[in-house]
Protein backbone atom coordinates (compact mmCIF):
# COMPACT_ATOMS: atom_id res chain seq x y z
CA UNK A 1 0.00 0.00 0.00
CA UNK A 2 1.27 3.40 -0.83
CA UNK A 3 0.47 5.97 1.79
CA UNK A 4 0.12 9.45 0.36
CA UNK A 5 0.51 11.96 3.15
CA UNK A 6 -0.19 15.52 2.22
CA UNK A 7 0.38 18.20 4.80
CA UNK A 8 -2.89 20.11 4.85
CA UNK A 9 -3.22 21.71 8.22
CA UNK A 10 0.08 21.09 9.91
CA UNK A 11 1.67 18.33 11.84
CA UNK A 12 -1.46 17.40 13.80
CA UNK A 13 -3.37 16.30 10.71
CA UNK A 14 -0.35 14.46 9.39
CA UNK A 15 0.28 12.54 12.58
CA UNK A 16 -3.43 11.73 12.91
CA UNK A 17 -3.51 10.36 9.38
CA UNK A 18 -0.38 8.32 9.94
CA UNK A 19 -1.72 6.91 13.18
CA UNK A 20 -4.99 5.91 11.50
CA UNK A 21 -3.04 3.79 9.03
CA UNK A 22 -0.83 2.33 11.80
CA UNK A 23 2.26 3.63 10.01
CA UNK A 24 5.07 5.32 11.88
CA UNK A 25 5.49 8.78 10.41
CA UNK A 26 8.84 9.38 8.78
CA UNK A 27 9.40 12.57 10.75
CA UNK A 28 13.00 13.33 11.46
CA UNK A 29 14.05 14.91 14.72
CA UNK A 30 16.06 18.08 14.23
CA UNK A 31 17.69 20.25 16.84
CA UNK A 32 17.20 23.81 15.65
CA UNK A 33 19.76 26.51 16.36
CA UNK A 34 18.11 29.33 14.48
CA UNK A 35 18.76 32.98 13.90
CA UNK A 36 16.84 34.84 11.19
CA UNK A 37 19.83 35.97 9.12
CA UNK A 38 23.28 34.44 8.80
CA UNK A 39 24.86 36.72 6.16
CA UNK A 40 24.84 40.19 7.68
CA UNK A 41 26.22 43.42 6.24
CA UNK A 42 27.31 44.61 9.68
CA UNK A 43 27.31 43.36 13.23
CA UNK A 44 24.23 43.56 15.39
CA UNK A 45 22.64 41.95 18.41
CA UNK A 46 21.85 38.29 17.71
CA UNK A 47 18.85 36.24 18.77
CA UNK A 48 19.13 32.46 18.83
CA UNK A 49 16.28 29.98 19.05
CA UNK A 50 16.92 26.44 20.26
CA UNK A 51 14.01 24.10 19.59
CA UNK A 52 13.82 20.32 19.14
CA UNK A 53 11.30 19.72 16.39
CA UNK A 54 10.40 18.25 13.01
CA UNK A 55 11.00 21.25 10.76
CA UNK A 56 9.64 19.79 7.54
CA UNK A 57 6.20 19.61 9.12
CA UNK A 58 6.28 22.42 11.69
CA UNK A 59 6.25 19.91 14.52
CA UNK A 60 5.47 17.95 16.60
CA UNK A 61 7.85 19.72 18.96
CA UNK A 62 9.71 18.01 21.77
CA UNK A 63 10.57 19.41 25.20
CA UNK A 64 14.26 20.24 25.50
CA UNK A 65 16.24 19.75 28.66
CA UNK A 66 18.78 22.35 29.69
CA UNK A 67 21.60 22.33 27.12
CA UNK A 68 24.95 20.97 28.23
CA UNK A 69 26.77 23.75 26.37
CA UNK A 70 26.17 26.74 24.12
CA UNK A 71 29.13 28.67 22.75
CA UNK A 72 30.45 30.42 19.69
CA UNK A 73 33.80 30.28 17.97
CA UNK A 74 34.54 33.41 15.98
CA UNK A 75 37.38 34.25 13.63
CA UNK A 76 38.09 37.31 11.49
CA UNK A 77 40.22 36.41 8.49
CA UNK A 78 42.42 33.41 7.76
CA UNK A 79 45.38 34.53 9.85
CA UNK A 80 43.50 35.41 13.02
CA UNK A 81 43.19 33.06 15.95
CA UNK A 82 39.72 31.68 16.65
CA UNK A 83 38.06 33.02 19.80
CA UNK A 84 35.70 30.85 21.85
CA UNK A 85 32.97 32.57 23.86
CA UNK A 86 30.78 30.70 26.34
CA UNK A 87 27.13 31.67 25.85
CA UNK A 88 25.64 29.64 28.68
CA UNK A 89 24.83 32.81 30.66
CA UNK A 90 22.52 33.97 27.87
CA UNK A 91 20.41 30.79 27.82
CA UNK A 92 16.80 31.54 28.65
CA UNK A 93 14.08 28.88 28.92
CA UNK A 94 10.96 29.64 26.88
CA UNK A 95 7.81 27.88 25.77
CA UNK A 96 7.36 27.22 22.04
CA UNK A 97 3.71 27.08 21.11
CA UNK A 98 1.71 24.99 18.65
CA UNK A 99 -1.78 23.59 18.20
CA UNK A 100 -0.65 20.57 20.19
CA UNK A 101 0.42 22.65 23.19
CA UNK A 102 3.61 24.26 24.38
CA UNK A 103 7.02 22.68 24.90
CA UNK A 104 10.23 23.71 26.62
CA UNK A 105 12.71 25.41 24.34
CA UNK A 106 15.49 27.96 24.78
CA UNK A 107 16.53 31.28 23.36
CA UNK A 108 19.62 33.43 23.76
CA UNK A 109 19.73 37.15 23.16
CA UNK A 110 23.32 38.11 22.52
CA UNK A 111 24.44 41.73 22.88
CA UNK A 112 25.85 43.51 19.86
CA UNK A 113 29.30 43.63 21.46
CA UNK A 114 29.54 39.84 21.03
CA UNK A 115 28.61 39.77 17.35
CA UNK A 116 29.72 43.10 15.89
CA UNK A 117 33.15 42.18 14.52
CA UNK A 118 33.80 41.14 10.94
CA UNK A 119 34.17 37.44 10.20
CA UNK A 120 32.62 34.07 10.90
CA UNK A 121 30.64 33.03 13.96
CA UNK A 122 30.20 29.29 14.49
CA UNK A 123 27.43 28.79 17.04
CA UNK A 124 27.54 25.40 18.74
CA UNK A 125 24.81 23.76 20.79
CA UNK A 126 25.45 20.60 22.76
CA UNK A 127 22.00 19.61 24.01
CA UNK A 128 21.32 17.19 26.80
CA UNK A 129 20.13 13.77 25.58
CA UNK A 130 16.41 13.69 24.80
CA UNK A 131 14.45 10.56 25.66
CA UNK A 132 12.27 9.50 22.73
CA UNK A 133 9.58 7.19 24.14
CA UNK A 134 8.41 5.98 20.72
CA UNK A 135 11.86 4.54 20.07
CA UNK A 136 12.81 3.91 23.73
CA UNK A 137 16.14 5.63 23.24
CA UNK A 138 17.96 8.90 23.80
CA UNK A 139 18.90 11.34 21.05
CA UNK A 140 21.64 13.96 21.37
CA UNK A 141 22.18 16.20 18.36
CA UNK A 142 25.35 18.31 18.31
CA UNK A 143 24.29 21.32 16.29
CA UNK A 144 26.12 24.06 14.40
CA UNK A 145 24.88 27.25 12.75
CA UNK A 146 27.36 29.57 11.05
CA UNK A 147 26.87 33.34 10.74
CA UNK A 148 29.06 35.86 8.94
CA UNK A 149 29.51 39.61 9.20
CA UNK A 150 30.29 41.60 6.05
CA UNK A 151 31.86 38.80 4.01
CA UNK A 152 35.23 38.44 5.72
CA UNK A 153 35.64 34.66 6.06
CA UNK A 154 37.13 32.91 9.06
CA UNK A 155 36.59 29.49 10.58
CA UNK A 156 33.44 28.32 8.77
CA UNK A 157 35.20 25.17 7.53
CA UNK A 158 37.17 24.38 10.67
CA UNK A 159 36.21 21.41 12.85
CA UNK A 160 34.93 22.21 16.32
CA UNK A 161 35.95 18.78 17.61
CA UNK A 162 32.51 17.51 18.53
CA UNK A 163 31.76 13.80 19.05
CA UNK A 164 29.47 14.05 16.01
CA UNK A 165 29.96 16.82 13.47
CA UNK A 166 29.32 17.88 9.88
CA UNK A 167 32.23 19.79 8.35
CA UNK A 168 31.05 22.18 5.64
CA UNK A 169 32.89 22.26 2.33
CA UNK A 170 30.84 25.28 1.24
CA UNK A 171 29.99 28.34 3.30
CA UNK A 172 26.76 27.55 5.17
CA UNK A 173 25.68 31.22 4.96
CA UNK A 174 26.34 31.85 1.25
CA UNK A 175 24.21 29.57 -0.89
CA UNK A 176 22.14 30.36 -3.97
CA UNK A 177 18.91 28.63 -4.81
CA UNK A 178 19.72 25.95 -7.37
CA UNK A 179 23.24 25.45 -6.07
CA UNK A 180 24.64 22.56 -4.11
CA UNK A 181 26.01 22.17 -0.63
CA UNK A 182 28.79 19.76 0.27
CA UNK A 183 30.08 18.49 3.56
CA UNK A 184 31.92 15.71 5.38
CA UNK A 185 30.46 13.68 8.22
CA UNK A 186 32.95 13.13 11.04
CA UNK A 187 32.89 11.53 14.46
CA UNK A 188 35.65 12.60 16.84
CA UNK A 189 37.35 14.10 13.79
CA UNK A 190 37.33 10.96 11.65
CA UNK A 191 35.21 10.68 8.48
CA UNK A 192 32.23 8.33 8.75
CA UNK A 193 31.91 6.22 5.57
CA UNK A 194 28.40 5.85 4.20
CA UNK A 195 26.90 7.84 7.09
CA UNK A 196 23.12 8.00 7.06
CA UNK A 197 21.86 11.55 6.62
CA UNK A 198 18.47 13.20 6.76
CA UNK A 199 17.77 16.52 5.07
CA UNK A 200 14.78 18.71 5.87
CA UNK A 201 13.53 22.12 4.84
CA UNK A 202 12.01 24.47 7.44
CA UNK A 203 8.54 24.47 5.97
CA UNK A 204 6.90 26.91 8.39
CA UNK A 205 8.90 30.00 9.27
CA UNK A 206 9.72 30.39 12.97
CA UNK A 207 8.09 33.46 14.50
CA UNK A 208 10.46 34.49 17.27
CA UNK A 209 8.07 37.08 18.67
CA UNK A 210 5.03 34.79 18.93
CA UNK A 211 7.26 31.78 19.64
CA UNK A 212 5.47 29.52 17.19
CA UNK A 213 5.78 28.42 13.58
CA UNK A 214 3.84 30.26 10.89
CA UNK A 215 0.57 28.51 10.09
CA UNK A 216 1.17 28.45 6.33
CA UNK A 217 3.50 25.90 4.78
CA UNK A 218 6.02 26.94 2.15
CA UNK A 219 5.70 23.70 0.18
CA UNK A 220 3.50 20.63 -0.04
CA UNK A 221 5.13 17.24 -0.28
CA UNK A 222 4.00 14.89 -3.04
CA UNK A 223 4.93 11.91 -0.87
CA UNK A 224 6.46 11.31 2.55
CA UNK A 225 9.98 10.66 1.25
CA UNK A 226 10.13 14.31 0.14
CA UNK A 227 9.62 15.71 3.63
CA UNK A 228 12.56 13.93 5.18
CA UNK A 229 15.07 13.16 2.47
CA UNK A 230 17.33 10.28 3.43
CA UNK A 231 20.70 10.05 1.76
CA UNK A 232 24.05 8.41 2.38
CA UNK A 233 27.53 9.85 2.48
CA UNK A 234 30.13 8.24 0.24
CA UNK A 235 33.08 6.08 1.32
CA UNK A 236 34.97 9.19 2.48
CA UNK A 237 32.04 10.49 4.51
CA UNK A 238 31.37 13.22 1.94
CA UNK A 239 27.94 14.25 0.70
CA UNK A 240 26.41 16.75 -1.70
CA UNK A 241 22.84 18.01 -1.63
CA UNK A 242 20.95 20.20 -4.06
CA UNK A 243 19.31 23.40 -2.86
CA UNK A 244 16.07 23.81 -4.81
CA UNK A 245 14.46 26.48 -2.65
CA UNK A 246 15.44 29.55 -0.65
CA UNK A 247 15.15 29.33 3.11
CA UNK A 248 16.64 27.09 5.73
CA UNK A 249 17.84 23.53 5.25
CA UNK A 250 18.87 21.20 8.05
CA UNK A 251 21.27 18.30 7.55
CA UNK A 252 21.49 15.59 10.19
CA UNK A 253 23.94 12.68 10.35
CA UNK A 254 22.46 9.88 12.43
CA UNK A 255 24.03 7.71 15.12
CA UNK A 256 27.66 8.51 14.46
CA UNK A 257 28.95 9.42 17.94
CA UNK A 258 31.01 7.01 20.01
CA UNK A 259 28.68 7.05 23.02
CA UNK A 260 25.82 4.65 22.41
CA UNK A 261 24.21 4.38 25.83
CA UNK A 262 22.70 6.85 28.29
CA UNK A 263 21.00 5.95 31.56
CA UNK A 264 20.64 2.35 30.51
CA UNK A 265 19.02 3.13 27.16
CA UNK A 266 20.43 3.31 23.64
CA UNK A 267 21.82 6.73 22.73
CA UNK A 268 22.00 8.18 19.22
CA UNK A 269 24.63 10.91 18.97
CA UNK A 270 23.82 12.86 15.82
CA UNK A 271 25.34 15.86 14.06
CA UNK A 272 23.23 18.72 12.70
CA UNK A 273 24.30 21.58 10.45
CA UNK A 274 21.99 24.38 9.27
CA UNK A 275 22.43 26.26 6.04
CA UNK A 276 20.62 29.29 4.65
CA UNK A 277 19.77 29.62 0.95
CA UNK A 278 18.85 32.74 -1.01
CA UNK A 279 17.32 33.50 -4.39
CA UNK A 280 19.36 35.34 -7.01
CA UNK A 281 17.56 38.62 -7.57
CA UNK B 1 59.02 38.84 -37.81
CA UNK B 2 55.50 40.02 -37.23
CA UNK B 3 54.86 42.85 -34.80
CA UNK B 4 51.84 43.23 -32.61
CA UNK B 5 49.20 45.71 -33.72
CA UNK B 6 48.45 48.69 -31.52
CA UNK B 7 45.25 47.24 -30.12
CA UNK B 8 46.80 43.83 -29.48
CA UNK B 9 49.76 45.41 -27.72
CA UNK B 10 47.44 47.52 -25.59
CA UNK B 11 45.43 44.43 -24.65
CA UNK B 12 48.60 42.57 -23.74
CA UNK B 13 49.85 45.41 -21.55
CA UNK B 14 46.47 45.62 -19.82
CA UNK B 15 46.46 41.88 -19.23
CA UNK B 16 49.93 42.02 -17.73
CA UNK B 17 48.93 44.92 -15.52
CA UNK B 18 45.91 43.02 -14.31
CA UNK B 19 48.00 39.97 -13.55
CA UNK B 20 50.44 42.11 -11.59
CA UNK B 21 47.79 43.66 -9.36
CA UNK B 22 47.83 41.97 -5.99
CA UNK B 23 44.50 40.75 -4.67
CA UNK B 24 42.57 41.81 -7.74
CA UNK B 25 39.95 39.12 -7.25
CA UNK B 26 38.98 40.00 -3.70
CA UNK B 27 37.16 42.90 -2.15
CA UNK B 28 38.28 45.20 0.68
CA UNK B 29 36.01 45.26 3.72
CA UNK B 30 36.07 47.66 6.64
CA UNK B 31 33.71 48.26 9.51
CA UNK B 32 33.92 50.69 12.44
CA UNK B 33 32.15 50.81 15.78
CA UNK B 34 31.87 53.31 18.60
CA UNK B 35 33.53 52.01 21.77
CA UNK B 36 31.39 54.45 23.79
CA UNK B 37 34.50 55.74 25.56
CA UNK B 38 35.45 58.48 23.12
CA UNK B 39 37.24 56.12 20.75
CA UNK B 40 36.33 54.32 17.55
CA UNK B 41 37.68 50.95 16.43
CA UNK B 42 37.80 49.99 12.77
CA UNK B 43 38.31 46.44 11.58
CA UNK B 44 39.50 45.56 8.11
CA UNK B 45 39.80 42.53 5.94
CA UNK B 46 39.33 41.07 2.51
CA UNK B 47 36.73 38.74 1.08
CA UNK B 48 39.34 36.00 0.65
CA UNK B 49 40.28 36.13 4.35
CA UNK B 50 43.61 37.94 3.83
CA UNK B 51 44.94 40.08 6.67
CA UNK B 52 44.60 43.86 6.51
CA UNK B 53 47.75 44.46 8.55
CA UNK B 54 49.57 47.53 7.29
CA UNK B 55 46.64 48.96 5.32
CA UNK B 56 46.71 52.76 5.42
CA UNK B 57 43.98 54.50 7.44
CA UNK B 58 43.01 58.17 7.18
CA UNK B 59 40.49 60.13 9.19
CA UNK B 60 39.25 63.09 7.19
CA UNK B 61 36.90 65.95 8.06
CA UNK B 62 34.08 67.43 6.01
CA UNK B 63 36.53 69.64 4.12
CA UNK B 64 38.68 66.64 3.19
CA UNK B 65 41.34 67.81 5.60
CA UNK B 66 43.30 64.85 6.97
CA UNK B 67 42.94 64.71 10.75
CA UNK B 68 44.70 61.45 11.52
CA UNK B 69 46.78 58.89 9.66
CA UNK B 70 47.71 55.40 10.73
CA UNK B 71 47.57 51.80 9.66
CA UNK B 72 45.85 48.55 10.52
CA UNK B 73 47.70 46.58 13.21
CA UNK B 74 48.50 42.85 13.30
CA UNK B 75 44.90 42.13 14.31
CA UNK B 76 43.61 44.15 11.35
CA UNK B 77 42.23 46.84 13.66
CA UNK B 78 42.80 50.59 14.01
CA UNK B 79 41.55 52.54 17.04
CA UNK B 80 41.48 56.33 17.20
CA UNK B 81 40.08 59.16 19.32
CA UNK B 82 36.78 60.29 17.89
CA UNK B 83 37.14 63.77 16.37
CA UNK B 84 34.63 66.53 17.00
CA UNK B 85 32.09 67.04 14.24
CA UNK B 86 31.48 65.05 11.09
CA UNK B 87 34.30 62.92 9.69
CA UNK B 88 34.89 59.91 7.54
CA UNK B 89 37.27 56.98 7.72
CA UNK B 90 39.24 55.87 4.66
CA UNK B 91 40.56 52.32 4.53
CA UNK B 92 43.08 52.53 1.68
CA UNK B 93 44.54 49.21 0.55
CA UNK B 94 45.70 50.74 -2.75
CA UNK B 95 44.82 49.73 -6.29
CA UNK B 96 41.28 51.04 -5.90
CA UNK B 97 40.82 48.89 -2.80
CA UNK B 98 39.34 51.77 -0.83
CA UNK B 99 36.46 51.75 1.64
CA UNK B 100 35.00 54.96 3.03
CA UNK B 101 32.89 54.98 6.19
CA UNK B 102 31.04 58.11 7.28
CA UNK B 103 30.79 59.03 10.95
CA UNK B 104 27.00 58.93 10.78
CA UNK B 105 27.19 55.21 10.01
CA UNK B 106 29.36 54.37 13.00
CA UNK B 107 27.31 52.85 15.83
Amino acid sequence: MVLRATVISGAKALVAAMTAFHVMPALAHFQMLYTPETALASGQATQLLMLFTHPAHGGPNMAMGEPEALYLISQRGDAADPVTTDLQEYLKPIFWHSEDGSVDAYEANLPRTLTRSLGDYVFVLEPSPYYEPQEDKYIQQFTKTVMNIAGVPGNWAEPVGLPAEILPLDKPYANWTGGVFRGIVVADGEPVPYAELEVEYINQSPDLEQRRFASDSEVEYPQDAFGTMSIRANAQGEFTIGLPRAGWWGICALEIGADTEHEGKPLSQDAVLWIQVKDMQ
Amino acid sequence: MKTLGTSAATALILALLLLARPGFAHSPICNCYDNLDGTVTCEGGFSDGASAEGVAMRIVDESDRVLLVGEMDARSTYTFDMPDGEFHVIFDAGMSHIVTIFSGDIE
